[in-house]
């Protein structure tokens, strides 16, 4: 698409869905689907087969428990619901059931005793969440026709969870880049052990199943290297060496040789070699078998997994598998790795090398959902099993028998439980409870809410990516800087700002997640490299490992590639690549070049795992689209546009000049023309807009749902709001705008509004709320109580308001017999506002066991502009509507047009926003011709400027070249000397209104400990008065108001003052009978340090004195007042 | 229970009509009946919008 168009509103196919969902807009829920689908399919069958397998002891008898297969099911009714045409559930249901979209997950247990195998069982582990559009969800593969008639939307791309009747999104957090030794300098590394240093290599090692766990292998002052591996959250640390020799049978020579290959003259690292070999045989480790007994008798311990009959030896192979570059099988491979991250290294902590942050997106990655949710299932199967084991224990406590049958094993498994529960807890708090830690940094906030205000709002949940909560505490900005290789890759306008500025981020619109490759191909990498010169590892002696690069695929060293080859060697990769027949168009291939001064560790990367962050580049060699990774591009030279190529070095061009721009920033027009933090506000407040959010809004439960119900489309758009059909949810208004300061009424940010306009429809909006009501018992139910007269009025038989009444507060709300205490109930309506009822609705929780009668009530709250509101128009220039003025007095044109919204002139100046300026003079042509006009960035220039385009297009409508129109005053007529700058502005209406902030009290609840006024707004609180108000009101001299405001209005008491000692506590307040009549009593006040009730004075104080003073005596501390009488 | 039904018979001989949310069906639905669709089965019911005149009634009034 070149242009946008306004075609699309004459279609005769207007309205019907289309054959097809819109592939752009698929893109948002892809990466999370597709994560979610490689769980389903291949991920939880090798996770599955990678549980350890629990083994124990009962009595005599040894048995072990393991899960063979397992099965996930779409979501539907329990077997056996009877009169049910569709047995399947939709996620439309279960939104506005408020249910979980969920599936049942069975698995196989096999059973061993003394490892002869008894029959296996299955066993229901609960229903599990289902993402939307997953292989296990019915969404999946529907047509846009067929969507709608499952009430979702035609364009629905899933990716997200139900929970609750809430739509839950796991949250993209970056990850370091995973299989890749990392240089790292950290500060807090010194503190891990004597002379540790603070630097480091470290490498989060993923496996095929996603299990992640982190290694890093230190440098030790003393010139020493210490690995740490981590098990069950708690860290520990390995002399290198020892590890080495468990890992691989070799004699000491041979790992002196290959720690030291081609690093023969660095006589320091080749000292600390030596010394770190000879330290083993100190502590009397000579051979493997020794160094193996040690490591698994030290750790055996900490590693209940490993049974009572395992050997040490076996322990310590559970350890180099579990725990030590999992991402590895075999241990040479593991050993090989090892002894580069060594050579790495010690190149870096003699500062041969550059650190590599974990800051910057080329050593990052993304966590996806799908990867996540398996990680969780994995460990939570694990866990189950130890329950089983538990469980089965205690039931044979009971029996007294030694042995097990199949009966015990089934009432253990029945006793066990699901894993249901934990999952579901997951998504919907989004917090987990691991024993592992799952290689995360967090374990809170990893689940958010695709939250529904506007179609902007929604769709940017899907493209955020997260640095990580424990990020947001710290306190250098290091990590919330951008940097430069996240071009492409990571949007720069679009972050938010305040605390999650530069954490909270969003993927440029082209960039892609890649999914899993294809196996095969991966495999062909290895022969492809050594057909096109490679030097496999296993004749590794034989090169000159000091000129050659080491070549990783995947963390693994496959061979070694000559310095003067690599060059060729990666070209012809990469035309494989290009082509992706032979290898995995995903490949990323990284040549990070020897260099004669200190640069990065050098070598060959190359990458073919998932969930690394990709974007498309035109490859100038072959005229093709190529993928190219955040590593990848740093070493690469690309161009924007053909002109700034230069031959023979320039290898790449960007396929578009937009698409480094996030979805959300592409939308805003003609950013290049505005100051940058602007293009950041608009990023922020589209998101706030009151739009459309929906088409199925009678299948809706959401909380709060904003509609604006005077949409149009904005006149001045870039061809990505046709690209991603935005018309489709319209947000925002064109509004007739006059840069004019007229009333005064203008001034700071303030607006004013055309009553008219207003009344005839401008800006106007709802919201509407959705509450469930669920009754506590089970024989509860919705009924108006028969005897009461007054009720009809409210409420409808079934004790429910009827559909289209105004609510107001302190009517009957709902009515129902409460079987608890066998009588009606009559419930009043809480609201402040008035509303009207949208629907209502009675929903049936099946399969649960004592399901309550639950019904939803939709209100619609009428919102229509009113002083307070917010506007925005879409260059970052909000402001807050301060009067509707009358039409009849608001300044008109020649033509006689009266604007709808008046705009203060000193906005501009400091904020330059130009794009507006451009958009009311565009606004103003396109009204004027019937078109729609362009505002992609980077389309005009500076010799061809969009002022003169449109100045042009306004001077052909007869209106002024600038935009500029003589105006009339409209109070008395006058012509005004100034010109007006006047046109069309497309306004946003900010979901902020008044309605939901007004706070007003003058007395009210109070703080029962200090008895001033509460905070908030909900409790009827106040707004806090500090230090800076109470200086204005004491420069004022405005004594009263300030005693007022913090004496009268807060925590005034009385109190009683002895004024001999000058202390509030010694009064006491005595009860003792009225000398006169005996029968009543009187009070009088004594006081006990002076022993007399004489000198005793009310006065009053603030009630937080009195108490302060009490707090003070608590501490031995008395506080005298002198007091004289007034 | 028993307390109820035996006060409710008498007033509960109207039931009221919901339609079903999947297949548009109108169902006669009583207090204490299951939420279920009549002809699919299905689960949720909607109340049908009110005749009562609602924009004047309270100027009446």
């Amino acid at each position: 698409m070149e242009n946008p168009t306004l075609k699309n509103l004459t279609d005769s196919n207007f309205g019907v869905p289309p054959p097809h969902q819109n592939e752009v807009l698929q893109i948002l829920g892809a990466p999370h689907v597709q994560s979610f689908n490689y769980m389903l399919e291949e991920g939880l069958t090798m996770a599955v087969k990678d549980l350890n397998p629990v083994e124990f002891m009962m009595g005599e008898r040894r048995v072990r428990l393991t899960i063979s297969n397992y099965t996930i099911a779409s979501p539907c009714l329990p077997f056996g619901t009877i009169c049910v045409k569709d047995t399947n559930i939709y996620p439309s249901e279960c939104r506005q059931r408020a249910a979980t979209y969920k599936g049942k997950l069975l698995i196989d247990v096999d059973w061993y005793i003394d490892d002869v195998q008894q029959q296996s069982f299955q066993k229901d582990l609960g229903d599990i969440p289902i993402m939307l559009k997953s292989n296990r969800c019915h969404l999946s593969g529907l047509s846009p026709k067929q969507l709608v008639r499952r009430g979702e939307h035609e364009q629905e791309w899933g990716g997200y969870f139900v929970i609750k009747g809430h739509e839950k999104l796991i949250r993209m957090l970056l990850m370091t880049r995973r299989n890749y030794p990392i240089a790292i300098k950290r500060n807090g590394w010194k503190q891990r052990g004597a002379l540790f240093s603070e630097y480091g290599v470290s490498i989060r090692c993923v496996k095929d199943d996603q299990t992640a766990t982190n290694n890093v292998l230190h440098y030790v002052t003393d010139g020493n290297a210490k690995l740490m591996f981590s098990y069950q959250k708690v860290l520990y640390y390995a002399p290198l060496c020892l590890i080495l020799k468990c890992l691989c049978n070799y004699s000491d020579r041979h790992i002196y040789l290959r720690l030291i290959q081609g690093c023969e003259d660095d006589l320091y690292y080749v000292d600390c070699v030596q010394k770190m070999l000879q330290e083993l045989h100190i502590e009397n480790l000579h051979r493997t078998e020794e160094c193996r007994t040690y490591l698994g008798r030290m750790f055996r311990v900490k590693f209940h997994e490993c049974p009572s009959w395992c050997s040490d030896a076996d322990v310590t192979d559970f350890i180099l598998k579990r725990c030590l570059l999992i991402h590895l099988d075999s241990f040479e491979d593991k050993f090989s790795a090892l002894v580069f991250m060594t050579q790495k290294l010690f190149s870096f902590a003699q500062d041969k090398c550059k650190v590599e942050g974990a800051d910057s997106v080329m050593m990052q990655e993304v966590l996806l959902g799908g990867h996540l949710y398996l990680q969780i299932v994995k460990e939570k199967l694990q866990t189950w099993l130890f329950t089983l084991r538990t469980n089965l224990l205690k039931t044979n406590k009971v029996g007294g028998e030694s042995s097990v049958n199949q009966n015990d094993m089934l009432k253990a498994a029945k006793s066990t439980g699901g894993i249901d529960h934990a999952l579901e807890l997951f998504l919907a708090t989004g917090s987990i409870n691991s024993i592992s830690g799952l290689g995360l940094m967090q374990d809170k906030g990893l689940v958010i809410m695709a939250e529904n205000i506007n179609r902007m709002r929604y769709m940017s949940h899907f493209r955020a990516v997260h640095r990580g909560a424990f990020f947001q505490e710290m306190r250098t900005t290091e990590v919330r800087q951008l940097l430069p290789d996240a071009w492409g890759f990571i949007c720069p306008v679009h972050t938010p700002d305040g605390s999650p500025c530069g954490l909270l981020n969003h993927l440029a619109m082209d960039c892609t997640i890649t999914q899993h490759p294809d196996p095969l191909k991966v495999k062909n990498i290895p022969m492809v490299l050594t057909e096109f010169g490679m030097v496999p590892l296993k004749y590794g002696e034989i090169v000159d490992v000091k000129d050659s690069y080491t070549v990783h695929l995947d963390g693994k060293i496959v061979g070694f590639i000559m310095k003067k080859d690599a060059g060729k060697i990666a070209d012809k990769l990469r035309l494989l690549k290009i082509q992706g027949h032979k290898v995995p168009s995903t490949l990323e291939i990284v040549v990070v070049p020897m260099k004669n001064t200190v640069c990065q560790y050098p070598g060959i990367f190359l990458f073919t795992g998932p969930a690394r962050m990709m974007r498309p580049l035109l490859n100038l060699y072959t005229k093709k689209v190529e993928l190219v990774g955040t590593f990848e591009q740093v070493y690469m030279n690309i161009c924007v546009s053909p002109e700034e190529a230069y031959k023979g070095v320039t290898t790449h061009m960007e396929l578009s000049k937009t698409s480094f721009l996030s979805n959300l920033a592409q939308l805003i027009p003609m950013p290049d023309c505005n100051q940058s933090p602007r293009n950041m506000y608009q990023c922020q407040m589209g998101k706030q807009t009151m739009g459309t959010p929906c088409h199925n809004w009678d299948m809706q439960a959401e909380t709060k749902l904003y509609r604006l119900q005077t949409p149009a489309t904005p006149l001045f758009r870039p061809v990505h709001h046709d690209q991603i059909q935005l018309d489709d949810f319209a947000m925002g208004t064109n509004a007739i705008v006059a840069v004019i300061s007229y009333t005064g009424y203008d001034m700071e940010d303030a607006m004013i509004i055309n009553k008219a306009s207003e009344e005839r429809g401008l800006a106007h909006g709802s919201i509407y709320k959705s509450e469930f009501i669920e009754l506590d018992h089970v024989s509860s139910y919705f009924a108006r109580n028969p005897h009461e007269e007054k009720l009809n009025r409210y409420l409808e038989e079934d004790g429910l308001p009827f559909v289209g009444r105004v609510m107001r507060e302190g009517e009957p709300h709902y009515c129902f017999y409460d079987y608890d205490r066998s009588q009606y109930i009559v419930k009043m309506f809480k609201g402040k506002e008035e509303c009207y009822i949208n629907s209502v609705r009675l929903c049936e929780n099946i399969g649960a066991r004592n399901a309550c009668k639950i019904a939803c009530l939709t209100y619609r709250v009428p919102r229509n502009p009113s002083v307070g509101d917010k506007f925005a128009s879409r260059a970052g220039q909000k402001g807050i509507c301060s009067q509707k003025w009358p039409a009849e007095d608001l300044p008109f044109t020649e033509t006689g047009l009266v604007p709808d919204i008046v705009f203060n002139p000193h906005g501009f100046p400091s904020r330059m926003t130009i794009a507006m300026m451009i958009e009311l003079m565009a606004g103003k042509s396109a009204a004027c011709h019937g078109l729609v006009h362009d505002a992609t960035p980077f389309r005009f220039t500076e010799e061809d400027t969009a002022i003169d385009y449109f100045g042009k297009l306004l001077v052909e409508a007869g209106y002024d070249y600038y935009g500029n129109e003589t105006m009339y005053s409209g109070v008395d007529g006058r012509e005004m000397g100034a010109q007006v700058f006047f046109g069309v502005v497309h306004y946003q209406r900010l979901r902020h209104m008044v309605s939901d902030k007004w706070q007003v009290r003058s007395t009210g609840p109070i703080n029962i400990l200090t008895r001033q006024p509460l905070q908030g707004r909900k409790r009827g609180g106040g707004v806090r008065f500090g230090e800076m108000e109470r200086d204005a009101l004491i420069s004022h001299g405005a004594a009263f108001l300030l005693q007022d405001r913090l004496f009268h209005c807060s925590d005034k008491t009385d109190a009683f003052i002895c004024s001999s000692c000058g202390t509030l506590l010694g009064p006491i307040t005595v009860i003792k009978r009225m000398d006169d009549r005996r029968n009543r009593s009187e009070t009088e006040e004594y006081c006990r340090l002076c022993q007399s009730s004489n000198n005793i004075s009310q006065i009053q104080i603030p009630y937080i004195f009195k108490f302060f003073v009490t707090q003070l005596a608590s501490c031995n501390i008395n506080v005298k007042i002198n007091c004289e009488k007034m | 229970m028993s307390e109820g039904s035996s006060k409710d018979s008498s007033t509960l001989k109207t039931p009221m009509v919901y339609i079903c949310g999947e297949c548009h069906n109108e169902n006669e639905i009583r207090p204490r009946d299951p939420i279920r669709c009549r002809e699919c089965g299905y689960r949720i019911m909607y109340k049908k919008r009110t005749k009562r005149c609602i924009l004047f009634i309270e100027v009446l009034l």
